[in-house]
């Protein structure tokens, strides 16, 4: 169910579900997406909690909070004040790269970390691109790159109710104010990978066209102890594209982990 | 009523190129440029600009980035050279897109730096930007408008502090003196314009007193107008024909044939300036909320419809020059019948003081160009200027 926190003067609306040992999704730059699969799925092994980011659905987007290091001192803030011990931190796309900066600052209360097709490192030279320019192309091209089954992602905004086109119109903003430039990346995020002291899984989807399966390698190379697996028939959203998939190779890292 | 003359300085000959591509903006390759060519049309545009300030025109400038439809890039440069060239015109920056400048205190030193060179002819616009700016600055779409504020505060405290530095420790911008030379001849700062096309643009330039100019359309400008009007008046503060401007397309003639297809090859600039790849039309942020919805609602192929006087839908990317007339997009025709347009149009608008005239659309050749402005400026203009000193309140309806 949906509720309501306040968390250093930020009102989050968070969804928790299931029970067991806990476990923080942080959400793609698309949304949280709740209603789909995946998060049932995930609350069949674990107490799942799962923030609206600041500036998405109805969680407020104060002026002052500008950068992914905020939203990183943001959840270890909610990892403390829900006291989580032992905790899965599980963050895709642009949550990857929040959950990333989490782990560099502190890991005290979790013990294994999970990044599927995380945004937030540079890699290659200065006129290569690591990450797809998701803002400078149509909306198909988008589909293309982001899904291996393009349909999969189709919405049809035209039906939706206007709170719910509010919600995604302040998504796509917030998205915009903590990834615009530089383009979904911290330039200095990669020299401190080193300092992830948790069993790290690389979740990745075989065909996304966003980050590619090379640019996971070179998250792979920096984190001490990280495994990768690719996941077929999936693009940049594999817990949306192959939910069940996902969800077992998750639940087996962690018990094997 | 003042009248401005204004030319985007096209570069026309990429416009075919363009529209095949389905954008003459930002990611429109630069092999489509040609420079010999375009040394040619830029000399050319400048003596026409020239030209203004011998028929008695004021003269406007703005500027556009990676994109076949506006060579000028930089209204102060542009504006330097015009300053030199002209005697009386007042020249009009309109203007910088303070939000995707990272400097503001180097706006304030050079539009103080145009001032004091035209001997205080500078008026100075303040603009938020059109959203396809936003991806050839890469300025953060998010954040602009609190950055525009910001900036906006910084030029004009920047030109009117005269006691030595002071520090600006913002949101967005850091300087530890700001102290500039040179300071501007007018005080405490050369007129501010804002640009803009919603209601809510029309309630911050009446908060600032600010001229608010708008462009292309009546059925956008008159909301626009009103809310400034409304605005002023609950701040205390009647608000006259001087605040308010409007950008068309003029084309006068010998004949109304004649003025007609000069206005419809001026008009070619309308019709190329919204073909712009879809990605670059509404980078996110960039409108508000409230507007995003509409749009979601809408489709995403509503944009650049316009009505006319009548109510029916105009796409201006294939309007005659007639549908044009009818959205108050062009006005055209021989001096006095552009003068009857353009008079009833200010009086629809409740009374407009400031004209923005595009006289240079591309394909209008130098002749043409130069016999426009020359009927415009000494068969028109002097009768509109006239018309200024009638109140809005007696020009409303």
């Amino acid at each position: 169910m949906a509720r309501s926190i306040n968390i250093a003067g930020v009102s989050l609306e968070l969804e928790q579900r299931g029970s067991g040992r806990p476990l923080l999704f942080l959400h793609p730059g698309e949304g949280l997406q709740p209603q789909l699969e995946w998060l049932d799925l995930l609350a069949r092994h674990f107490r799942v909690i799962a923030p609206h980011h600041p500036g998405w659905s109805n969680s407020a987007l104060p002026d002052w909070l500008m950068t992914v290091d905020d939203l990183a001192y943001l959840y270890l803030d909610l990892a403390a004040f829900e006291a989580l011990e032992n905790a899965i931190l599980l963050g895709a796309c642009f949550g990857g790269w929040i959950a990333a900066e989490m782990a560099i600052r502190d890991t005290r209360r979790f013990a294994q970390l999970v990044l599927a097709d995380p945004l937030g490192i540079k890699v290659g030279g200065f006129t290569e691109r690591d990450i797809a320019d998701m803002h400078a192309i149509s909306r198909e091209d988008y589909a293309r790159l982001a899904w291996a089954d393009p349909a999969k992602g189709e919405r049809d905004l035209m039906r939706l109710p206007d709170t719910e086109l509010a919600g995604i119109a302040r998504g796509r903003e917030a998205f915009a104010r903590f990834g615009w430039k530089p383009y979904m990346h911290n330039p200095r995020l990669r020299h401190w990978l080193h300092r992830i002291d948790l069993p790290t899984l690389l979740l990745w989807g075989e065909q996304d066209g966003i980050v590619s399966t090379t640019y996971g390698q070179a998250w792979q190379a920096e984190i001490r102890a990280a495994q990768m697996q690719v996941i077929p028939h999936a693009g940049h959203f594999p817990h949306w594209e192959q939910p069940k998939d996902f969800v077992d190779r998750l639940v087996r890292f962690v018990e094997s982990n | 009523m003042r009248c401005w003359y204004f030319s985007e300085m096209a570069y026309h000959p990429a416009w075919e190129a363009g529209l095949a591509r389905g954008t003459l903006r930002v990611v429109l390759p630069s092999s489509n440029f040609d420079p010999p060519t375009a040394h040619g049309l830029l000399n050319r545009y400048l003596d026409e600009f020239a030209l203004c300030d011998e028929v008695g025109l004021d003269i406007m400038v703005n500027e556009h980035h990676s994109t076949a439809t506006c060579m000028t890039v930089s209204v102060p440069m542009a504006l330097a050279i015009i300053a030199r060239e002209t005697k009386r015109a007042r020249l009009l920056s309109l203007g910088t897109p303070i939000a995707n400048r990272p400097d503001p205190v180097r706006v304030a030193e050079e539009m103080a730096w145009l001032d004091v060179l035209s001997g205080g002819r500078l008026e100075m616009g303040l603009v938020k930007g059109a959203p396809y700016e936003i991806q050839p600055a890469n300025s953060n779409p998010a954040t602009l408008m609190r950055r525009y504020w910001e900036a906006h505060d910084l030029i004009l405290k920047a030109m009117s502090t005269h006691d030595g530095p002071f520090n600006w420790e913002g949101e967005f911008f850091h300087y530890r003196s700001v102290n500039i030379w040179p300071k501007p001849i007018q005080k405490p700062a050369p007129p501010v314009w804002m640009t803009g096309m919603s209601v809510d643009t029309g309630k911050l330039a009446a908060e600032r007193g600010h001229v608010v100019g708008t462009l292309l359309s009546g059925g956008t400008a008159k909301p626009m107008y009103d809310a400034y009007r409304q605005r002023a008046r609950e701040l205390g503060w009647d608000a006259g024909p001087d605040r308010m401007a409007f950008a068309a397309v003029v084309g006068v003639g010998a004949t109304r044939e004649e003025g007609l297809r000069r206005a419809d090859q001026i008009a070619d600039y309308v019709r190329t300036a919204p073909v712009v790849a879809e990605p670059f039309t509404n980078p996110p942020g960039y409108n508000s909320i409230g507007a995003n919805v509409a749009i979601m609602k809408a489709g995403p192929r509503a944009h650049r419809i316009v009505k006319d006087r009548q109510g029916n839908s105009i796409d201006h990317r294939r309007a005659t020059v007639q549908q044009f007339m009818d959205t108050d997009t062009v006005f055209a025709g021989t001096p006095d019948e552009v003068f009857q347009q353009i008079r009833d149009f200010s009086i629809r608008m409740g009374g407009i003081g400031h004209l923005l005239f595009f006289g240079q659309g591309g394909h209008l050749g130098h002749e043409d160009a130069t016999e426009n402005i020359k009927l415009f400026g000494r068969e028109v203009a002097p009768r509109l200027r006239d018309l200024s000193v009638e109140p809005a309140s007696a020009a409303a309806e």
